[in-house]
């Protein structure tokens, strides 16, 4: 198993370290621990990780700075794990180039989808970026600007179509309210998240089978949206 | 006779005295010499004596004692021979002109003592009736401003000054004037402290020019000075001992929410470690149904502990005030959805009918409070309600509120039950016949509060309903129009 995915996980408290490396050890990757953000930041220069899971509640130094640094010379996955009530956090790390997060306590299935998720991207990434994303019945071709569901093409309007193209070529991230805004209507109205409240209603009504029960465009409460896309 | 107005000094009011009481004077001596030769020269001068009295009482001794001397005079000119001289020829009518002159003065003297010790007692009457007003009024006051300011108008009324200006020192100190402007450059021509058992606990400027300030008024203020001391004092203590019982009230709640939370967070523990270590003691078969019952538990009880444990962090967030909303403006359906979707296995022993269409007006709430608020309310409302019946949700538009129901067909609180069931802690029902830690009402009641809404529970026939509004307006506004967007061709 040599060349099993490497995970650095960065996290203080030995309870949860043990947990993780067990669970992770036992499904077949290679982890590494690290209690420090200097000492976990000197792993991932040294042994280069295929992902990362940082807890944002370092003794030694703000986890947002670990993710900032990290982003300043790799592009792994990070996925960072935080306590419930700090959104500010999470959307800070996640502004700083994080892929996504889980609240702690967290269930391993969860923290294992996540983990995939995160995998096959960066084993994408290496590879040729994948210009058709689906997910359901859903086919969004990126290069084409085309949109469909099944057989049928679904208009979109320019907007829509902007920020589902956003959303989708993006789909194993966590998007924030304020990188989507920026990205789709531009900085200026990087605090309008009515806009995408409205719009986002408009394409789950258009997209979704039950727009109450989305399953594809899922809303992270205080956080963003996930595009969940078929693996 | 208002003597205050007499007090009140003026020229021309004393000028148009002197010339009444020289009329009255001119008058008597016009009709006195008409009968001159009818009237003996004793008579006359006895007559005199009639207005000078009248005038003393009146005007006072000054005027008194002027007109006495006018009257001697005039007595000599008019009705002593040779008449119109003021010389005196004979004996007698020195001796009357004499007696007439010291009658005439000691009358005055004493009319117008009287008529002093008259004005001392009504000076003095006054200065009990504004002590009396002063201590009324400063009875019902319990803060150190209302009291500085009621202080700061008795002083002005009574000085009439220029200025008043009241210090108060003590933990927020501050100033207070009458009138609220700049206080002249010059130092104030009186000032009195503000002495206390305590110590001096602030002073009384004032600045008065139109005359010195006279010492019936230095003691007055004086007394203002001490009144204002005991109010002041009177108002520390009440506080002090309302901030005690608010100290013993906070450490009542906080044994009621030990004993309420280490009984809840037990519950669960006890759980979590029986299933676990009956897992761990290979006491259960591999392939047992019991055995994937035991790991439900444990991860459903390690849920509720996480409930119990947030419930715990949001109630000392909202008592601390540190429970701000990051308002945006949301859909309320998605809210309602999301957390309906979330719970959907708490409820599936009910019937929901959920009526928030998405037509409604964008809501400037925080997303993941109101959540929580939906949560809470749901949540306790399946917990009463018995299993099959209805539980509604429901959200209207209410002028320039949102207005939403949550309705169970449980059973009903009694009307005196109805404010308290937001309380920490309170329970209508017996706390070890239904779980919960008491807090989810009351983290409703601080979320919605926080975002500037009300919360309410009434009874209806058929069960028991909670009610919130929110504004719809965010900071006086509405959301902003949307930008316009173009089809695809």
């Amino acid at each position: 198993m040599s060349n099993a995915p490497h995970i650095l996980v960065i996290d203080d408290e030995p309870q949860i370290q043990r947990a993780i490396r067990t669970i992770l050890t036992e499904k077949g990757f290679k982890v590494t621990t690290a209690s420090r953000g200097e000492e976990g930041l000197t792993l991932a220069a040294v042994n280069e990780p295929d992902l990362v899971i940082l807890d944002l509640g370092l003794p030694d130094m703000d986890g947002v700075e670990v993710c900032t640094r990290l982003r300043e010379w790799t592009q792994c996955p990070i996925i960072i794990l935080s306590v419930r009530d700090s959104e500010h956090d999470k959307v800070a790390a996640l502004d700083k180039g994080a892929d996504d997060y889980l609240t702690k306590p967290f269930g391993i299935e969860e923290l294992l989808a996540r983990v995939r998720v995160a995998l096959r991207h960066s084993m994408n990434a290496q590879g040729t970026q994948s210009k058709v994303v689906k997910a359901g019945l859903l086919t969004i071709d990126l290069a084409w600007h085309i949109v469909k569901r099944g057989d049928e093409e679904i208009k979109l309007t320019g907007t829509e179509y902007k920020l589902l193209s956003y959303i989708a070529s993006n789909h194993r991230r966590v998007l924030t309210h304020q990188s989507i805004l920026i990205h789709v209507w531009g900085p200026a109205d990087a605090d309008h998240t009515e806009y995408l409240r409205v719009y986002m209603r408009q394409l789950r009504k258009k997209l979704e089978a039950d727009p109450e029960r989305p399953q594809i465009i899922l809303t992270e409460p205080g956080i963003g949206y996930r595009f969940i896309a078929d693996e | 006779m208002n003597r205050i107005a007499m007090q009140s000094p003026s020229f021309i009011y004393h000028i148009r005295q002197y010339l009444f009481a020289f009329a009255v004077i001119a008058a008597i001596t016009a009709i006195f010499f008409a009968l001159r030769e009818v009237l003996d020269i004793t008579l006359v001068a006895l007559l005199y004596l009639i207005p000078l009295g009248v005038i003393t009482a009146f005007w006072g001794l000054g005027l008194g004692i002027t007109s006495a001397l006018l009257s001697f005079l005039l007595l000599n000119y008019f009705f002593i021979k040779p008449y119109y001289t003021l010389a005196v020829h004979r004996p007698t009518d020195i001796v009357i002109l004499a007696v007439f002159f010291i009658v005439a003065v000691v009358i005055s003297q004493l009319v117008g003592r009287m008529q002093a010790g008259l004005a001392a007692a009504t000076a003095r009457e006054r200065e009990a009736t504004q002590l009396y007003q002063l201590s009324t009024v400063l009875v019902g006051l319990h803060d150190d401003r209302s009291i500085a300011q009621i202080l700061a108008v008795q002083v002005q009324a009574v000085s009439q000054g220029e200025c008043v200006e009241l210090s108060i020192k003590g933990t927020h100190p501050f100033t207070f004037r009458l009138p609220e402007m700049d206080a002249p450059a010059r130092a104030a021509e009186l000032i009195v402290p503000i002495q206390a058992a305590r110590g001096v606990l602030g002073e009384i400027k004032l600045w008065k020019t139109e005359s010195a300030i006279s010492l019936a008024e230095k003691r007055l203020f004086q007394t203002f000075a001490s009144q204002g001391a005991l109010a002041l004092e009177r108002g520390w203590l009440v506080e002090a001992e309302s901030r005690a019982k608010v100290l013993e009230e906070s450490d009542h709640l906080k044994s009621i929410l030990l004993s309420s939370v280490s009984h809840e967070l037990r519950t669960p523990l006890s759980t979590i470690k029986a299933a676990a270590s009956s897992l761990r003691g290979h006491e259960v078969s591999w392939d047992s149904p019991a055995r994937s019952e035991l790991i439900a538990a444990i991860d459903e009880e390690a849920d509720h502990l996480n409930m119990l444990v947030g419930n715990l962090l949001d109630m000392s967030r909202i008592e601390s005030g540190a429970l701000k909303p990051k308002r945006e403006w949301n859909i309320l359906s998605e809210i309602v959805g999301s957390v309906l979707v979330r719970m959907r296995h708490l409820v599936e022993a009910h019937q929901l009918e959920v009526d928030v269409p998405d037509s409604l007006p964008l809501v400037p709430v925080d997303y993941v409070q109101m959540e929580q608020v939906f949560t809470n309310l749901v949540s306790n409302s399946v917990k009463y309600a018995p299993e099959k019946t209805v539980v509604r949700v429901r959200a209207f538009v209410e002028g320039e509120s949102i207005h939403v129901l949550v309705g169970n067909q449980g059973p009903q609180v009694p009307q005196e039950h109805l404010d308290r069931i937001f309380d920490k802690f309170y329970r209508v029902t017996a706390a070890d016949r239904v779980t919960g830690t008491g807090l989810g009402l009351s983290i409703c009641k601080g979320i919605i509060e926080a975002h500037g809404g009300r919360i309410w529970a009434e009874n209806v026939h058929d069960g028991l309903v909670f009610n919130f509004i929110v504004p719809l307006m965010w900071e006086g506004m509405p959301p902003q129009q949307l930008p316009i967007d173009t089809e695809i061709e």
